[in-house]
């Protein structure tokens, strides 16, 4: 088996280590600005695909074909993102021989849709949250929107149909920001999509987001997975990500999962794929959507139960049967905690800090586990998603997790660059997040409590100690530039002492 | 040898002897410290600090991607210093407290102005949005330093932007 890795950055990292691992061989594809990138110098071949633009690269199917078709691979694995839930691709490399290494085009496009996904909950017995069924129309005007959402609630949420990673999503209190909502997130789907269509969803108060990772065989079987809690989440989009959840009993995980399980079985679901709850503070849950690919956060799955997702996504492909036990994929064995680190500034509103990566030093050490994709001497490029790695911490207790984190945290050092580490220093060291008492709005009432201090606030020692060094640094470049000077003029001496010695001979 | 060091917003003074090789003796804002310090790769440092303690703190000193200024990363925390007064301006990163005089907003990346939010002889309010750039594919706001009123506006919705650009200036 030879895997075409359509991706970049950590995940397709994460990939070829697997494919490693299976001694699988690995085909890179790159646009212009990834030439240099990690995921190229580890994969055993690396196609160039065009420029840097997403759009004109990872997002150009006939050109990720044309590699496969070059090196005479024979499958292709999508990651997360760009095509990995684009249903005309995962038909494209069918069409062409290639083994489509996810879900068939079929549930990609049928799950891909939200509002026909919430169809399939629905005929699955599984709840979901009152909304519209249908999508409004391009043309829809102001009076069907207002009278839709009136029968909906407020608060609600507008939501693009094709949406995913808090893109085309806004939260609408009262009736009147209503159509401003529609006509902003109509626009950011529409260019991160390339699909406006809307729809509106009824918020659930203090909800925790819940997801089930579960994976299907090409022979029926479905195993889900204990839950993972996705609820510390930056303006829809998840930042930390744990498993097991403290709010989910065994009870809630059982039915839970059993409910995941029925989703993907309806739609005759293979390959790995994740069902998104919302669970209310009463122990009710209602569907919110499915994932129809390995999701970002699937390392705190595998550190809870040894099994690795990503081995599995191949071997199902390969038409292999599914051998796990569902018990010990439901039992998790300690706790896992995910930090994105996205190079963002977060004492300048999260702001993207792309720039040249000047050194790099991942956390290590007992529990901790870096999923990176970059390396010293990489410039994080603008066009693409600004996440760097992912760290992840393990431990016997959350409060193990907790404080292995927080000290992997101070670890890892990411060179020339804002990074949000300290934030998530600055988070883990909070109280209310230790013990546990969040929902999916914790995050950004937390941060809208805040007057603007810095996260990399130091005391008084510590703004001394950065002084000092500050100058130190500064002391010690000057006095090798001097040293440096000093020898060349040595070396003239020296130079016009033989040529002089030369003369006199 | 004197530096004038920055960091959050604070200036001070840093006069540096060297002492035995490794040694430094380091006078901040008056007190006396010894320090005992040695280079770690191109950008670390190994500090063991006041002399019969040895406290041991490693610190990274990395020029940032604005010019001239740096960044210093010790434990997990990293901020901004600059060296005798090499800045060249950073917008937001002092809120709104202790910023005086005219005050830039400018880029911090490459991008596109979607929206300018404010005019020239708006009020505004310490952190209030002025302008919204798209870059990597999020629309984000960038806020005003420090209270004030607009002066120049020198872009307008669709105007692509370098990083370190002036967008507009507040006084």
């Amino acid at each position: 088996m030879k895997v075409v890795v359509a991706n970049r950055g950590e995940i397709a990292v994460r990939i070829i280590r697997a494919c490693r691992e299976m001694g699988v061989a690995t085909v890179a594809v790159y646009s212009d600005c990834d030439r240099d990138a990690r995921h190229v110098r580890e994969a055993d071949q690396a196609i160039h695909l065009g420029p840097s633009p997403a759009s004109e690269s990872y997002l150009r199917i006939d050109k990720i074909i044309e590699a496969a078709r070059l090196t005479g691979a024979d499958a292709v694995h999508p990651g997360y993102g760009f095509l990995a839930e684009n249903a005309a691709f995962a038909q494209a490399c069918t069409d062409a021989g290639l083994t489509f290494i996810g879900p068939s085009a079929e549930a990609i496009r049928l799950m891909g849709s939200k509002t026909a996904a919430r169809a399939v909950a629905i005929k699955a017995g599984v709840p979901v949250v009152p909304g519209t069924e249908q999508p409004f129309n391009a043309d829809a005007t102001a009076e069907e929107i207002t009278s839709a959402a009136a029968a909906v609630g407020f608060p609600l949420v507008v939501k693009a149909v094709a949406g995913g990673g808090g893109k085309g999503m806004r939260t609408v209190e009262k009736p009147g920001d209503l159509l401003n909502a529609i006509r902003t997130a109509r626009s950011e789907a529409g260019s991160a999509f390339g699909d406006s269509a809307v729809y509106l969803e009824r918020r659930i108060l203090q909800p925790r987001h819940i997801e089930i990772q579960l994976l299907g065989d090409t022979h029926g079987t479905v195993i889900p997975f204990v839950e993972r809690e996705c609820s510390i989440q930056r303006r829809h989009q998840k930042v930390v990500e744990e498993s097991p959840s403290m709010a989910v009993t065994p009870e809630i995980r059982r039915r839970m999962a059993g409910a995941a399980a029925a989703v993907a079985r309806t739609v005759g679901y293979s390959n790995a794929g994740t069902i998104e709850f919302l669970l209310d503070a009463d122990g009710s849950f209602y569907f919110l959507e499915m994932n129809t690919r390995l999701q970002v956060e699937h390392p705190v799955t595998e550190m809870v139960t040894s099994i690795d997702l990503v081995h599995w996504q191949i071997r199902i492909a390969r038409g292999e049967r599914l051998d796990i036990d569902p018990e010990a994929a439901l039992t998790p064995k300690g706790h896992a905690i995910e930090c994105r680190i996205y190079a963002e500034d977060p004492d300048l509103g999260f702001m993207p800090s792309p720039g040249l990566i000047r050194g790099l030093r991942p956390a290590s050490g007992p529990g901790i586990r870096d999923d990176g994709g970059v390396g010293v001497g990489y410039t994080v490029p603008v066009f693409y998603d600004s996440m760097i790695a992912k760290l992840v911490a393990w431990g016997g207790s959350r409060a193990e997790a907790i404080a292995r984190m927080a000290r992997a945290l101070t670890e890892y050092q990411v060179l020339g660059i804002r990074t949000t580490i300290p934030f998530f220093l600055w988070l883990m060291r909070q109280p209310s997040y230790a013990a546990g008492e969040y929902d999916t709005t914790y995050l950004d009432r937390l941060l809208a409590e805040r007057r603007g201090e810095s996260f990399s606030e130091l005391d008084g020692a510590d703004e001394e100690l950065a002084t000092i060094a500050a100058a130190l640094d500064a002391y010690m470049r000057a006095s090798a530039q001097a040293g440096a000077q000093g020898a060349g003029s040595n070396m003239t001496r020296w130079k016009q002492g033989a040529r002089h010695e030369a003369l006199r001979g | 040898m004197t530096f004038e060091i920055d960091i959050n917003g604070r200036t001070r003074s840093v006069s540096i002897e060297r002492g035995e090789p490794g040694r430094f003796r380091v006078t901040l804002d008056g007190t006396h410290h010894e320090v005992d310090a040695v280079r770690v790769g191109v950008h670390g440092l190994s500090l063991l600090l006041d002399g019969t303690e040895r406290v041991s703190r490693e610190v990274q000193v990395t020029p940032a991607t604005v010019r001239g200024e740096l960044l210093v990363t010790l434990a997990g925390r990293t901020v901004a210093a600059t060296v005798n007064g090499r800045r060249t301006g950073r917008a937001g990163a002092d809120g709104g407290s202790g910023a005086h005089g005219e005050q830039p907003v400018v880029a911090p990346m490459p991008g596109r102005v979607l929206r300018v939010l404010v005019s020239p002889g708006d009020e505004v309010t310490a952190r209030q949005g002025v302008v919204v750039v798209e870059a990597m594919k999020m629309e984000n706001e960038l806020r005003s330093p420090k209270a004030g009123r607009i002066k120049d506006v020198s872009v307008t919705a669709g105007t692509l932007v370098e990083a370190g650009r002036v967008l507009l200036v507040v006084e």
